[in-house]
Parts: C-alpha cells; structure tokens; sequence
C-alpha cells in the first residue's frame, strides 16, 4: 500500500486493500469526497475478488453488501442483468460513490422537481459510465436514475454510500411525485438474506 | 472477459452463465478449423459438462467431432467467436442444456441446422442466448427447441414476432429487447408458463390485450416503445410484480379495445350513475345492482372524478417508482391527466367521489401516500 503524499493519493491494489484504506479514510472526521472517488477509481476491477457477492437475479437488480464500514458507509455491490434499471431516486442527504466493475451502466441526471410541480421531470444530462470509472452524487447535485443499456451484457457495480441509509425516495419520471421506500440487501457479506428470499420491501 | 453469473432462484443456469470451466484459456488469435478440432480432441473429457469456447475466433462452424469429444456436455458457451452457422454437431449433443452463442455473426439461413425436431436438442435444450447477432427473425428451426425455457433475442434486428412462438410452450423467460419489433402477435399470450416477457427498446404501437391471458406473468418490460395506450385487460395480470412503461409516448387514458372486450351496459349505466350523482336508495334497485355500485372505485386522487368498476383492484408495482410498492395501475395512468383542472375526468362538480375542496386535499393526499405505501 503506497503511503498518501500530501494530495492524499491512494492506489486500491486489491478489493480487500479497497475496504482497508476507505475504513482509515473514514475513521477521520473530516473526509474528501474528491480522495474517496480517486480511491474507488484506482482500483482495477478483478472479478475473483468480487465473484463472490456478484448474485443476480432473474427479474431486477440486486444490491449485495460487502462492508458496513463501522457504521460510518455502506459498500455494496450491484448487479444489473441485461435491461435491468432502477427508478429515479435521491441520497437521503448522502454521498454516493458508484464504480463500474464489469459492463456499462447509464447515469441519467434529473433536476428536483418543483414542490408543487406537476409535470415531466426534467434531464440534466446522462452519459455512459465504462469499466472502472467511478461517479459522484449527492441531493445537492441532483437525482438520477441508473440503468444496464445493454442487451446482451450484465453489469456490476461497486456503489459507497455515507452515511448509510436505508430510505429514500423515488420519483415519478411524468409527474415528480416521490415516495419514500425502504431498501434491502439481497445478500450481505456473500451470503443471501432471508428478508429477500420473502421480497419484502425491495427497492428498485 | 468472464461474465459474472449467479444463481437464480428459479432456473437453472440462466444466460449469465458463472464462473469459466477449468478448460483452459482460449486464445485470442483466429483458430483455423482443424488446429481448433486437434486441440478440442486432444482435450477430449468423457465427465466434462460444461466448454467455453469464447472469445476464439470460429471459421466454420462448430468442429465435427465435438460430441463425441464431450459426450457428457450439458453446457456450451461460444459467445463472442464470430460464428456464422451452428453446424449439424449440434444435433448429436445428447443432453445439452445450455447454449450460449451471444455476440456471434448467426442470423442467416443456415444459422441453426435442419434436423432439430429429430435432434435430442429439441427436449434437452433448455437455455438458449442469441443475443447481440444478426437476427432479422425468428428462426423457424427456433421453434423446434420445444423444452426452452429461456431464450434471449436481445439485440437483433428483429422486426416482429412469429405466432408460433406458441411452440415454445415451456418458455418461461423471453428477452426480446432492443430488437425493431412493431406489433406484438396475440399467440405470444398462449405461453402458459411464461413469467418474464421483456420488450424494451423496441418499436412497439400497442399490446393486443389477450397478452391479459398471461397468467404467470411476473414482470414485463415494455420501456421506450411507442405505446400511446394501454389496454385495460392488463389489469388482469395479478401476479405482475414488475411493469415499466417508461419512454412511451402514454395518453394517459384508459382505452378499452372495442373489438375484445366492450364495456357492459350495466358497467356504462354504473359509471353514469356514479360520476352524475344519480341519488338511489337500496329499494330502488336489485340486490345485486346495489353491490355492484358498491364496488365502485375512485381515483385516489382528489382531482380526479374518475370512477371505475372493478371488483378488486389490481395493484401492479412498477419499475419506475419502486420494487415492493404497490400502485394500483389506473391510477398510475389517471394521475397525469387528474392533476390537470380541465381535463374531462373532472367535469362533474361532485361527483360521488372525493369532493375537491381544499380541506379534504390534505387528507386525500394523506390516504394517496397509504394507497401507494400498500
């Protein structure tokens, strides 16, 4: 593990060295949004080393957590079949770090809706995020919805979230009404969960 | 690159097929037939199930010889290798289960061979990728795999449906997304065990409404079409966990198809008697009739005057808003349309339906978010 220079320049050697410098970074009080992107960047994806929480699912995709960071963020990783997408949502004012470990997802941005707007949401932008790039957001930016493209590929994910949560809302592309929902996790440290077995409150 | 699959809960290996065989590490340069052919022989395994033959470069079609090299192969992975023709080897693959020739050149005639209906393939086959070729229909020799259940035409250049996709009467996944497809033929409805229909990212006008007959049915995809409409009947898929409609150009009304399902004269009658205020009291009407108003649903929506009959709501989830969140469909399709003060919805001044006084918005407001929170 190189040691940080004053520009705080970490390289994630291996997923396992990932959790290790995020649980240092985030033992801190104060933590850089722009090291801990740069930090989930560096990382070169390896498939042995995530192969394990990577479990699809048939219908939607499935959030698979990896690390609990002592309470302090949520790692997790997601898994997209061909297709699949999730709802406009926020961050519950939170930062969320997404990382592409295998395939492409799209990021479409949208601009909160007005409080008492009634109409189609409006786009900000929306690119194509590749293979080990790693984007930002947080409520301040904006919401956004993100989705596999591709219909011939899966993709994974490695998504930080801190503080963690485990509501939010999503909202309604035609008209901006949001509703809060509860999330859950497929599996957690490599294992399926039982509440996901039942379906109960799975969040998209 | 190695995909990464998982389980699924419900079939067996599905298209993200796991984890690479022990076979070892294909190379990357284009493989002449016969240096192939010699390496898979000198290869050969009486046990192994599974070979992955990607992301070789295929000249012909797959090596004579194969079945006999791997007689016990349950699952063939050669996507990404360029292939143009299956080949005849594939019909003397006894137990084969899993085919995956994703991102491949097949789509021609000779694509799959002749001879599938007699082929131990026919019934062994149960998983089958063709996503990311050439396809500008449907195979006809497709229709012979009768025991798929999974089958993946993602990204081809199909422009319809064949009706005797019915053939396929073990299907129970159908990725058909990113494909041109303009209509979707009725037969489609006559998979019984059909439970995950995708059709995004096509260029579909409308869904013929005995696609309602889709009992198992548990999620469809229907994102960025050209839907204007949805037919009522949809209403009818109960077991529909998951629906996106997203990127269609929805009027948001409900249309009944005329020439399916007319609207009954009593659920006329009741609807007029409902939206104009028509007063009755229990004595004027049969039993029936009395509950049958009864039934009456409103529009959870305080603007809205719109009032239907059903005698349960189907409460449908939907991909754009969440996972386990239940909207009932109509009003998913009202509320545009609700909000909007001048729509025709909301003629009637009071209708037996909510009042819109400013007061009770709240409270309306209140009992929308329990509807949608279940």
């Amino acid at each position: 593990m190189e040691q940080p220079l004053q520009t705080e320049t970490w390289k994630a050697q291996s997923l396992e060295e990932l959790v290790r410098i995020l649980h240092r970074i985030f033992a801190e009080d104060k933590v850089s949004v722009d090291e801990v992107q740069a930090l989930m960047e560096s990382y070169e994806s390896n498939p042995e080393e995530w192969l394990q929480y990577a479990k699809f699912d048939q219908y939607r995709y499935t959030r698979n957590l990896v690390d609990n960071g002592n309470g302090k963020f949520n790692l997790m990783i997601l898994c997209w079949g061909e297709g699949h997408g999730s709802s406009i949502h926020d961050h519950t004012d939170s930062h969320c770090f997404m990382k592409i470990l295998q395939g492409n997802l799209k990021e479409t941005l949208f601009e909160w809706p007005e409080k008492k707007g009634n109409g189609e949401m409006t786009k900000k932008s929306e690119r194509v995020l590749r293979e080990n790039q790693c984007a930002y957001i947080n409520d301040s930016i904006g919401l956004h919805r993100v989705e596999n493209i591709s219909h011939t590929e899966p993709a994974v994910s490695l998504h930080l979230y801190s503080p963690p949560f485990n509501t939010c809302n999503t909202f309604d592309q035609r008209t901006g009404h949001k509703h809060k929902v509860t999330m859950t996790f497929y599996s957690q440290f490599g294992e399926r969960t039982v509440c996901s077995l039942l379906n109960i409150y799975y969040i998209r | 690159m190695a995909a990464a699959g998982g389980e699924r809960p419900d079939l067996e290996p599905g298209p993200e097929l796991a984890i690479e065989e022990s076979e070892p590490e294909p190379e990357s340069e284009p493989e002449p037939e016969p240096a192939l052919a010699a390496e898979l022989a000198a290869r050969r395994s009486a046990e192994a199930r599974r070979l992955v033959l990607s992301p070789r470069r295929l000249s012909g079609p797959l090596p004579a010889g194969l079945s006999q090299w791997f007689p016990a192969l349950e699952v063939l992975d050669v996507s990404g290798t360029g292939l143009t023709e299956m080949g005849t080897e594939l019909l003397s693959l006894p137990c084969l289960h899993t085919l995956l020739a994703k991102n491949n050149r097949l789509g021609g005639s000779r694509s799959l061979p002749k001879g599938l209906e007699q082929a131990p393939l026919s019934r062994s086959l149960r998983v089958l990728n063709l996503s990311g070729n050439r396809f500008s229909e449907v195979p006809p020799a497709l229709l012979q795999l009768r025991g798929l259940r999974s089958l993946s035409l993602g990204g081809n250049r199909l422009h319809g449906i064949p009706p005797d996709i019915q053939e396929l009467h073990s299907l129970e996944f159908l990725y058909l997304g990113g494909n041109f497809i303009t209509a979707i033929p009725p037969e489609l409805a006559k998979l019984p065990s059909l439970r995950y229909l995708v059709l995004c990212d096509n260029k579909i006008q409308s869904i013929p409404p005995q696609l309602a007959q889709l009992h198992s049915l548990r999620s469809l995809s229907l994102h960025n079409n050209l839907l204007t409409y949805l037919p009522r009947e949809i209403l009818n898929l109960v077991h529909l966990d998951e629906l996106s409609l997203r990127g269609n150009p929805l009027v948001v009304r409900f249309v009944r198809d005329l020439t399916y399902n007319p609207p009954s004269l009593q659920e006329l009658a009741g609807r007029t008697i409902k939206t104009r205020n028509v007063p009755y009291t229990p004595s004027d009407l049969p039993e029936s009739l009395v509950r049958y108003l009864s039934l009456a649903s409103n529009c959870p929506n305080p603007k809205c005057g719109g009032v239907y009959f059903d005698s349960c709501v189907r409460q449908i989830k939907f991909v754009d808003f969440c996972g386990k969140y239940r909207l009932p469909l109509m009003h998913y399709l009202c509320s545009p349309e609700c909000s909007s003060p001048f729509s025709s919805a909301s003629q009637s001044s009071t209708s037996q339906s909510e009042s819109d006084s400013e007061d009770e918005a709240s409270v309306a407001a209140h009992r929308m978010q329990k509807v949608l929170l279940g």
